[in-house]
């Protein structure tokens, strides 16, 4: 997108996001243990780890689809934490979903200019006038299609997109929002290796106007566009640093990970 | 829904309402047409484009008739201003339902519903001094329309009486018509095809859900005062579980996903228990198996069935029957047609797998 979302964080070195202690319990199951997490703007940063690390509850907890047991959440200097996911919206956060989620009815054109309406809440009560005009978004949607490769599908339904077209609606369905920050749950899972290279481009393309946060599991696409990683182990972080450093963290290659840092799918 | 869609439906329904005093010989039979298709909106605008499934219909369109009654024989206010007041006590009503029935999604929104169907019943048959108990409200009177106390427009003979409905009848469609297609409207759509979704890109669910019950309570009291109005009674049965039964029949009968499929729905049922109840005393039974067969084979309703009809004559594919009703709601429909039925199969058991 050529326009740049404005940051109010404008301080270099200060973190958009900031978690602390975030715990999350599911009755007498704890998912996560006291998460501390900063993730700095204009960045891509990856959460990675095992099945069942708690990648996707932490994911949860930041984007406001499950509330937080314990701790705080800031994002771009205001507490986040009390609010639902459709008021973080509101704030700047978007997210994809790791199970496409999209409306599988409606046309690849209507779910994008919903997800472009969807942070302007007041315009959503319109219950006179159609979205037309200033409320077709227009311009938000062909840019999204446009980077998503998705103009020839405009208009039609999602349901009946290819699991690969699907996947990329899903990342455009954040990207419409034109968040500060997109949360991106396993962007490429179940795609063909031929559209992988086209995502990781895109997702890295990103990081000029957005904050990416990323769960990945292929190590490919992690070790190549991330700026930070966390590695995540049965809900808690085990280490955080530079793609480099995690590749030669003893801890993350003994403890669990394997071969599957050098470069292997998991 | 194209504009040319919407215009259409307004035609369909404007033609119904000039169709059906050429065709019928009694003002009232045809008045209850209207005032049924009204309620049957009301539903639909729930079930069809919310996903909500409200057993609770019944208590807005009885609080509609007993608003109006109350109004009309304890203060004597002017017509307009007792329906009016109906629409209110009906939106408010669904308020209070809805407030505490949306906390809940799938079998307990619906039990929810249902509780206080009962609840407003045992309310209105206790509260018997307000209500007239278990006789209802008797004499209500049908005062002409007038302005500032000057009577403009008698309203005493059937046919009068169906002329002022009618022209309610078709500005509440009007109004539900871009209500329906209006930002607000797609919302609703986008909720009902994916809750989660919906709140994930911003849209506070609930809000919109309550919004809609709002409207909804509103228009089905609107149908409950004309009823009253109409019969010069407010009887305990117009609260009762039944009612609330009889409007989701005639809104699934009809199809969802359409506001003239509702008109349909209710002039159907209207008139074949008009017709069968004169030839056979258990003619709901009739009714029973024509459910059954609108669940097992035409989830689209009559409108559907009319719809693949009209396909089939001009040699075009029908719409797959489980996907069609939504696929007909979108922008898209020649899409989802034409389209390749692979992932219809994906798509509609993803969409069916969510509460």
């Amino acid at each position: 997108m050529t326009t740049t979302p404005p940051t109010t964080a404008a301080t270099a070195g200060a973190p958009l996001l900031r978690a602390r202690g975030v715990v999350k319990r599911f009755g007498k199951f704890v998912a996560l243990h006291g998460i501390d997490l900063d993730i700095m703007p204009r960045t891509v940063h990856s959460v990675i780890g095992p099945n069942g690390a708690g990648k996707t509850t932490l994911f949860h907890t930041l984007t406001g689809t499950l509330s937080t047991s314990e701790g705080s959440i800031v994002f771009d200097d205001h507490d986040v934490t009390p609010l639902a996911d459709h008021q973080r919206v509101q704030r700047g956060i978007a997210r994809s979903f790791q199970v496409t989620s999209l409306f599988a009815n409606l046309s690849v054109r209507e779910n994008l200019r919903l997800a472009a309406q969807g942070v302007h809440r007041s315009g959503a009560f319109n219950g006179w006038h159609r979205p037309e005009g200033v409320r077709a978004h227009a311009g938000t949607v062909d840019q999204t299609l446009q980077r998503m490769g998705l103009e020839k599908q405009a208009d039609i339904t999602a349901g009946l997109l290819s699991h690969s077209q699907q996947r990329r609606l899903e990342v455009g369905m954040a990207l419409a929002a034109r968040p500060k920050a997109i949360f991106l749950d396993e962007p490429t899972s179940g795609m063909g290796i031929d559209d992988l290279d086209a995502m990781k481009a895109l997702i890295r393309g990103l990081r000029d106007d957005h904050t990416v946060v990323l769960i990945e599991h292929n190590m490919g696409i992690v070790m190549d566009i991330s700026d930070t990683i966390t590695v995540m182990q049965q809900g808690r972080v085990l280490v955080e640093g530079k793609p480099d450093d995690i590749r030669r963290d003893e801890r993350v290659r003994t403890a669990y990970l394997g071969n599957m840092i050098t470069g292997g799918r998991a | 829904m194209t504009r040319l869609g919407s215009h259409v439906q307004l035609l369909l329904a404007v033609a119904t309402v000039l169709i059906l005093p050429l065709v019928m010989h009694s003002g009232s039979l045809a008045s209850e047409v209207l005032i049924y298709a009204l309620a049957v909106l009301g539903c639909n605008l729930l079930l069809g484009y919310t996903g909500l499934l409200s057993f609770g219909q019944g208590i807005f369109f009885g609080l509609g008739s007993y608003a109006l009654g109350i109004a009309l024989t304890r203060f004597d206010l002017p017509v307009l201003a007792t329906l009016v007041l109906a629409v209110v006590v009906g939106a408010v009503a669904a308020m209070f339902v809805g407030w505490f029935a949306i906390r809940q999604r799938g079998t307990y929104f619906v039990m929810l519903t249902l509780a206080f169907s009962q609840m407003f019943y045992f309310l209105a048959y206790s509260l018997s001094d307000i209500t007239g108990g278990d006789n209802g409200l008797l004499d209500i009177p049908r005062p002409a329309l007038g302005l500032t106390g000057r009577p403009l427009l008698e309203l005493s003979s059937p046919w009068q009486f169906y002329g002022f409905v009618a022209v309610c009848f078709v500005l509440v469609f009007w109004a539900l018509l871009r209500l329906t297609n209006s930002v607000f409207g797609r919302t609703l759509l986008a909720i009902r095809d994916n809750e989660a979704r919906a709140a994930a890109v911003g849209y506070d669910v609930k809000l919109f859900k309550l919004a809609a019950f709002a409207i909804s309570g509103g228009v089905t009291a609107l149908a409950g005062a004309f009823l009253a109005l109409m019969t010069g009674i407010a009887p305990l049965s117009s609260i009762e579980y039944h009612t609330s039964e009889m409007i989701l029949v005639m809104t699934v009968i009809g199809g969802t996903g359409n506001l003239f499929a509702s008109v349909l729905g209710a002039a159907f049922y209207v008139l074949f228990a008009d017709w069968l109840s004169t030839l056979w005393p258990r003619w709901l039974m009739l009714l029973g198996f024509l459910l059954i067969a609108v669940s097992l084979f035409m989830h689209r309703g009559i409108w559907g069935l009319g719809e693949t009809i009209w396909l089939r004559l001009r040699g075009r594919p029908p719409i797959d029957p489980d996907d069609g009703s939504v696929a007909t709601l979108g922008p898209v429909a020649p899409a989802a047609a034409t389209g390749t039925t692979a992932n219809t199969a994906t798509a509609t058991t993803r969409s069916e797998k969510r509460p």
